[in-house]
């Protein structure tokens, strides 16, 4: 479904490779956790799966075909992105953002339709979030900002969804909402990737995990391959425990606290 | 109901003046005086759908510029768009001649200059936000441009060139011509035409670029285009009427503050709001005083007033962190 083969990137000649001779096949109709340390180039990965970045060398496949010989608009049908912050300059009401979902499905000249907008509230409605349509987005919370951008990407109605730490700064009822959903949409035929600083909302969610470190991929595979004490210890540097509670894996610093 | 209020300011300014007698004219004297009527038909119909024009021109090219910019503070006059086409009509005027199409070409071609010269400084500012380092630049190139201006005007003859150029600095429709309207309609159509096609594709282009980009935005293509047709309008109007400030800023406030942010309502709002705007400055510059008070002066001056209780009443917020 989503391919990458022998990536290098780096943003500038001049600046630190990012990504080196990174390969890595997505599985379809599965959740796929990228963990990794603060600038190992995760968010890089993910904008490069999206074709938003070209890599120097390498190729990027999705759906068959490679991303470059898609148009614009014929991508952004196939791939949806949830971005970790947006910066929205302009109150706009929920439900006109939300809308701006159908974009890739309408040319630059024309306006959304009756099918366009009965789309939009389904999407609300999927997302739990059809009371706020009429709120304006700059006044509600961060967990309903996150249920905005995933409704706005269930109105773009793509099969493959990114998503760059969607659980980040929520708080644990908001975290279990969006990873429960990212569920539903994989049991539901969809292909999801998303990054996240948080092991166990990958353990929670995912199916396929990808530890990366240094802008390459360290290791891959099902949880018990991948959510290693060896591997996490040795790539956080610091002395990580991994067990067992109730049947379930859970990750834990081996000092104070849960991670 | 918005296009009747047009529709109705625009019949009420066609007898509001100081012919016969200051304020208004009674229809009796339209139909009985041959003055009056070449009055109207030579003087006020052009100067009054030039104000029309200029209204929606501008309001649209601020909306689509504050948008495109992802920035409520933005006005073509901040971005040096204006003060481009003021020293691309001086030199016009100036060096190689006063035919309107040309004036207004040579309004054109500076005001891209100046805008394409904005955004470029303001990508290779290092430090400030985005909203500092764009306000920043406009500033920076408005001034080298009205600086431009200023060397134009002291080489301009004084007796015959100066006056001109300094009352045509201070905006005003009083000599606007059916000439000078036929040369700016096709520019002030396509400019309205294209924002108000673009009217809800411009929201997308307000969103972060990542997003833009993954709802199939082509963004450099499609900015490009929204901004080539609402500049070259305003450079167009800006070539007869001169620099009239103010309602670019502060009409699609108000016009959002009416009908919601997103511009597929108030783009067009806007435009409207803008037109009525303008024909009713336009109609107080002729009217109040017997000799004429130039446009720019009176749109400045209510702008101003607005924006502060605008301000003042939180109907401006600005993210001071982007």
């Amino acid at each position: 479904m989503l391919s990458l083969e022998g990536i290098h990137f780096q943003y500038h000649p001049l600046d630190p490779i990012v990504l080196s001779d990174l390969s890595l096949e997505i599985p379809a109709e599965r959740v796929t956790a990228i963990l990794g340390p603060n600038g190992t180039g995760k968010t890089t990965l993910l904008h490069i799966l999206l074709g938003l970045l070209k890599p120097k060398q390498g190729t990027t496949w999705v759906a068959g075909k490679q991303h470059q010989d898609y148009s614009r608009r014929e991508l952004s049908r196939l791939i949806g992105l949830v971005p970790q912050f947006e910066s929205i300059p302009f109150n706009f009401s929920v439900y006109e953002y939300v809308l701006l979902g159908r974009s890739p499905h309408l040319n630059p000249f024309q306006l959304p339709g009756d099918e366009d907008h009965e789309i939009a509230c389904q999407a609300l409605e999927t997302a739990g979030i059809l009371h706020l349509a009429e709120k304006p987005v700059m006044e509600i919370s961060g967990g309903e900002r996150q249920l905005v951008h995933i409704a706005r990407v269930f109105t773009q109605g793509t099969s493959i969804l990114l998503l760059d730490e969607p659980t980040a700064h929520l708080d644990l009822q908001n975290q279990n909402r969006i990873l429960s959903i990212l569920k539903k949409m994989a049991a539901g035929g969809s292909t999801a990737v998303m990054t996240t600083h948080d092991p166990n909302a990958a353990i929670y969610a995912a199916d396929y995990f990808v530890l990366m470190n240094k802008g390459q991929i360290a290791a891959k595979g099902s949880v018990e391959e991948v959510i290693t004490p060896q591997n996490l210890s040795g790539i956080y540097q610091t002395p990580i425990r991994v067990e067992k509670v109730d049947g379930f894996t859970m990750v834990v610093m081996d000092q104070e606290g849960v991670l | 109901m918005s296009l009747a209020v047009v529709g109705g300011v625009f019949l009420a300014s066609i007898f509001i003046g100081r012919y016969p007698e200051p304020f208004w004219m009674p229809l009796r004297v339209l139909q009985e005086d041959p003055l009056a009527r070449q009055l109207v038909l030579r003087l006020r119909l052009p100067r009054l759908i030039t104000a029309l024009l200029l209204g929606m021109v501008l309001s649209a090219a601020g909306t689509a510029m504050q948008m495109i910019f992802r920035n409520p503070l933005v006005e073509p006059g901040f971005l040096g768009v204006s003060q481009g086409a003021a020293f691309g009509a001086a030199v016009s005027i100036l060096w190689l001649t006063r035919h309107p199409l040309i004036i207004e070409l040579s309004a054109t071609f500076f005001s891209l200059l100046a805008l394409a010269g904005a955004y470029f400084l303001s990508t290779r500012i290092r430090y400030g936000g985005w909203v500092l380092r764009l306000i920043l630049s406009g500033v920076a190139v408005s001034a080298l441009f009205s600086a431009g201006v200023g060397v134009l005007k002291y080489l301009a003859d004084p007796l015959t060139e100066l006056p001109e150029l300094t009352f045509w600095m201070l905006g005003g429709l009083y000599s606007v011509t059916w000439r000078d309207l036929l040369f700016a309609l096709p520019f002030a159509l396509l400019g309205i035409g294209v924002a108000f096609v673009m009217r809800w594709r411009v929201n997308l282009l307000s969103l972060n670029d990542e997003t833009a980009f993954s709802l199939g935005a082509t963004l450099g293509r499609e900015r490009l285009l929204l901004l080539i047709a609402t500049v070259s309008a305003t450079a167009a109007l800006t070539a007869i009427s001169g620099i009239i400030g103010w309602i670019g800023l502060i009409i699609p406030h108000i016009a959002r503050r009416i009908f919601g942010a997103s511009a597929e309502k108030s783009l067009p709002a806007a435009m409207l709001l803008g037109g009525i705007f303008s024909m009713l400055a336009d109609d107080l510059a002729r009217t109040l005083l017997p000799g004429e008070i130039p446009l720019g002066i009176l749109t400045s001056a209510i702008g101003a007033i607005l924006f502060i209780y605008l301000m003042i009443s939180m109907g401006i917020k600005v993210r001071s962190h982007e």
